[in-house]
Order: structure tokens, then sequence, then C-alpha cells
């Protein structure tokens, strides 16, 4: 039991209480509908932050076809839901939530089996060439899902059941984040970081280059899959043009703006650029001239470690009174 | 049976023969050193052998073993290890990590070990930081252990690489130019390491140098490179002597004063 050390401890202690809180004020009333499905749309593009992490950040090569993955998970876990395993609204709980499970699994599973088949020959490529042929990819994808009629083509991928919910996308999120980082923390992922930094010396070591970008590219798409999936059941809707490389440059932005090779950076960086958006709304027209001026600031002034330091300090001080009123 | 078997080995880029016809056997045991003038292909028969370019012709033997055509990872788990002329640390990472990603092949748990966190995986992590440091102390690096790779002072930079190719255990380490840029001190300490290394790893060196001093000093046989073929080989005592050595690396001029001596 090496993994109960206090920190861990404390920050399960942390999520969990997080998510009995939004629990508890959603059934109370206090939280609306439109919130909830904001924090749940950032949960989930906190999933694709974490991992596009991984190929970008820690493996070192440049792809924005990300949102490509995410199409391949939304519409075959909905393929999944509605064809196969054909959950609908009257479907009885027990089975309904292992159902979801299961299409999920296969939606994550399609998106990592295209990622390693686009993988094998795209990988071989460098910088500009590899963001190109990803973005390529990104690109066919949403033309065939545009064209697959019995997925709805152009209209988009209507009728999918409501699954998603708090528990279901905070549960996957925390799992999800967990598996990357603890794939990031082994030799597994010092060798993919060994592959960013110098490919020819980490050949000369033994690293099988090719074998990990493909690895860290798999295990990525496997969970953009997921991310997908879930997007799907909550909007009860796949359409080709949420999944167009705009959606990619979205989470490449999020993840720049977080820090390449830091998933706090990720998944912090992926929930305040999706409450932001949300927040200017008050500014109506303005909040698409503020938003951009926010990001450029961010990228060149990176707030992460400021609040890092602030938080600190906050702690610091609460212990301080604490200590001073109560003594020691 | 020799360790390394090199015949004929040939390499081409388009119009300019980089490599032609080198033959090279090496025992077990030996330090061999491969001189010659700039541009005379001693480092792309290095990326021959270590499997970074893939000969036009001819057969790299390892043990008995065909390696030609192999790609560069499994020659270095057949045991061929190497350094760059250049140095190729990871910059960016700490000493150890440098040095535990040589170490990879000793974690010895799989990726669903590491994703549930098992207790082999904890077992594999331990069993790696330890002998990373312990290899490191070997090589008086043990005081760097954290910091920056990139922060060390040049020295310690050869020092590093080299112990990190030593990591991954080979039986035979290519050495391309460890002592460019180094001062006197430097190349001295240098000299040691690579005699320290030879008898405690039982380790089959091939050297590329072009600091005279260091290859005339520890190298039992020489071979000299000029336009891609092996033009003289032989004792450093013969080397010096050679006539078409000296042509390669003075000119014909040269060549007859020294005949003139």
């Amino acid at each position: 039991m090496r993994f109960l050390t206090r920190k861990n401890i404390r920050s399960a202690a942390g999520i969990l209480l997080a998510y009995v809180l939004l629990q508890g004020l959603n059934s109370a009333g206090l939280l609306s509908n439109y919130v909830l499905f904001i924090i749940m749309v950032a949960l989930i593009n906190a999933i694709l932050t974490v991992s596009l992490n991984i190929i970008t950040g820690f493996a070192g090569q440049f792809s924005i076809g990300h949102a490509g993955f995410m199409a391949v998970g939304a519409y075959v876990s909905a393929m999944f839901t509605r064809f196969v395993l054909n959950v609908g609204p009257d479907t009885p709980f027990v089975w309904r939530e292992p159902a979801f499970l299961i299409s999920l699994f296969a939606g994550s599973l399609a998106a990592a089996l295209v990622a390693y088949l686009i993988g094998i020959p795209t990988l071989r490529l460098k910088g500009d060439y590899l963001a190109i042929a990803t973005l390529g990819f990104n690109q066919v994808m949403v033309v065939l899902f545009n064209n697959l009629d019995f997925v709805g083509g152009p209209r988009g991928f209507t009728g999918i059941p409501k699954l998603s919910d708090l528990t279901w996308v905070a549960g996957l999120t925390v799992v999800s984040v967990l598996i990357m980082r603890n794939f990031v923390r082994s030799i597994y992922g010092s060798q993919c970081v060994a592959v960013r930094e110098d490919e020819i010396a980490a050949e000369s070591l033994g690293v099988d280059v090719t074998r990990y970008k493909i690895l860290a590219f798999t295990l990525a798409s496997f969970f953009a899959g997921t991310a997908g999936g879930l997007l799907a059941h909550l909007l009860q809707l796949a359409h080709p043009s949420q999944f167009t490389f705009l959606k990619s440059i979205d989470i490449l932005l999020m993840l720049v703006v977080g820090g390449m090779g830091s998933i706090p950076g990720s998944i912090i960086s992926a929930l305040v650029l999706t409450v932001l958006p949300e927040m200017l709304r008050f500014s109506q027209d303005l909040r698409l001239v503020i938003y951009p001026v926010l990001l450029i600031v961010f990228v060149i002034k990176n707030p992460l470690p400021y609040l890092r330091r602030v938080t600190a300090q906050i702690q610091e001080r609460v212990r301080a009174m604490w200590v001073n009123r109560f003594g020691g | 049976m020799p360790l390394l078997e090199v015949e004929n080995l040939s390499k081409r880029f388009g119009g300019l023969q980089a490599v032609s016809d080198v033959d090279l056997t090496l025992r077990k045991g030996e330090l061999i050193g491969l001189i010659g003038p700039n541009g005379a292909g001693k480092t792309t028969v290095f990326n021959l052998i270590s499997g970074f370019y893939r000969p036009t012709r001819g057969a790299i033997r390892l043990q008995g073993d065909e390696i030609a055509g192999l790609r560069p990872h499994q020659i270095e788990a057949r045991g061929i290890a190497r350094t760059f002329q250049n140095i190729r640390l990871f910059k960016d990472l700490t000493v150890l990590e440098n040095v535990r990603i040589a170490h990879h092949s000793y974690a010895r748990y799989g990726l669903w070990d590491s994703i549930v966190r098992t207790e082999k995986f904890y077992e594999g992590e331990k069993r790696l930081t330890e002998e990373s440091l312990e290899f490191l102390s070997t090589f008086g690096l043990q005081d760097r252990a954290m910091e920056i790779a990139r922060n060390l002072p040049y020295g310690e930079q050869r020092r590093l690489e080299i112990a990190r190719a030593l990591a991954t255990r080979p039986q035979l380490l290519l050495l391309d130019e460890p002592a460019a840029g180094m001062n006197p001190q430097e190349t001295k300490s240098l000299m040691e390491l690579i005699e320290f290394i030879k008898e405690r790893f039982a380790l089959t060196i091939i050297l590329i140098e072009h600091q005279m001093r260091v290859v005339m000093g520890i190298c039992q046989r020489i071979l000299v490179m000029d336009f891609g073929k092996i033009i003289a080989r032989g004792s450093p005592g013969e080397i010096q002597k050679d006539a078409q050595v000296v042509e390669a690396y003075l000119g014909r001029q040269a060549r007859r004063h020294a005949a003139a001596d």
C-alpha cells in the first residue's frame, strides 16, 4: 500500500470533497444545470489536455489532430450505445451503467487502434511535417463522419442517450489522469522524455524510439477517445463540426498555457480556459476580444507558478493564524 | 573468435564514397585507436557499426553474428555502446535521470505494473535508482546526481556521457573524440578514466581521437584512415614512422622531408 502517502491521501480527500460538494449543491438545487454542464465540459477538456501532453509535452511529437481521435471515440461509443447495446431512456439502471462503460471502452479502444495504425507511418515524420500529417488525419475524420449516413452524416449523430453525469465524468477524469500520470512517472515515461530530448542519444542507449512514439500516441488517443465518448453522451449529439482541427487547436492552446510536460498545469489550464469564456459572457461581443488578449497574457506571462506561490502563501498565513490562536 | 569483425565495409552517400572497403578485427579486451584527417570517414565507420547508417556493402559481425542492417537500439541491446563527437546528453534532465534512462532494461516491470503501481513497480524503481546512484559514484558523479546535465562543467559532461553509455553494460564501447575541446589536465584525467573503465568493465574500446598524446598513450593498435580507406595499421611506434600517414596529415612535401631525414 505504498501509494497511501500523506500527499496522495490529501489529494484524494480534496477531490472527494469537491465532488460531494458539487453533488450536494446540485441536488439541493443551488447549482444550475448550466454550471454543472460547464464543469463537466471542463473536466472532459482536462482529459484531452493531459492526453495531448503525453504526445506533445512528454514524447515531444507535435500533433494537431487530437480532435480526430476524439471523434472516433465519440462516434464509436455512441454507435455502441445506440446500435450494439440498444440503450434507450427506459433501459434499467443496472444494465444502462455497465453498458455505458462498455461503450466508452469500445470508443476509446477504437481511437487507440486508429492512432496505432496512423502512428506507424506518420510518426516517422518530424516537427512541422508530423503536425501537417496529423492535421490531415483530423480533416479526413471530419469528412468521413460527414459522409457516413448511418450515423447522421452532416446532420450529426442524434438521439444518443444522456448517460454522462457528474459521477461518470469526474470519475473517469480522475482514473484517466491517474493512469496517464503513472505512465509518465515510470521508466516508460522516462523513455518518452528521452525521445523528446534527443532521439539519436535515446536510440544509442537502446530506447526503441519508434515504439515509444507509437506507445505514447496510442495511449493518449485512447483517452482522447474516452473524452469524446463522454462528450457525445453529455451533449446527446456527435457532430462532425465539433471535431474539426479548431478543436485540436483549442486543446493545444490549453496545453501550451498550462505548460508542456506539466500534468497539474494541463488540468488547471483546461479548467480555467473552459470556464473563462463562459464568465466573460456578460461582456457580450467584447469577450471575443478579451479572451484572446487574456490568452496572449497567459502565454507571455505564465501565471501558473505565480498562482502556486500565492496558494502557498495563503496556506502559510492560515497556518500562522492557527498557530497564533491555538498555539502549535 | 574475435569480438568484432568488419569486412569490406563501404558506405556511399550519392556521389561521395565516405567509407570504402574497411576491414577490422577486434579481439576482446583490445583498445584500438582510429585516426585520420578531418573527413576521413572515422565517424561514418562508428555510425555504421552502431547502426545509425546502413552499410552500402560489407559485413559487421559481433561475436560471429551479423549485425549490419539492425536498428541502433537492437545493436545496443547486443552490447555495443557509443558516445558522440558533440556531446549528446539529455541536457534538461538531471544527471541521475540520464543514467536511469540508460539503465532502463534493468527496471524489469511491465506497462501494467507502472499503471496500477504494483509492488514490482516500486521494487523496480528502487533498484533502478539505487543502481544508477551506485553507478554514478563509480564515476565520481554521485554529488551531481540531482543537477541538470547542462549545468555540469564540460569535462564532467564528457564523463557523464561515457558513464551513461556504460550504464547499458556494453562489451564494446565506441568513443568518438572524447578529448575534443579538453585542456591538458582534463585530457589527462580522461586517459585515466578510459584505462580505468577498460579494466573495471572488461571492455573492448575503439577510440577516435585527434589528440595524438591520447591515442599514442593508451592505444595498443592504431588504424589510420584517409578518404574513406584504411591507409595504415600498426602499433603507435610503427604508425608514427609510416610514410603514408605522414603524407595524409602533412602532405607530400613533408613526406619528402621525412624521407630525407
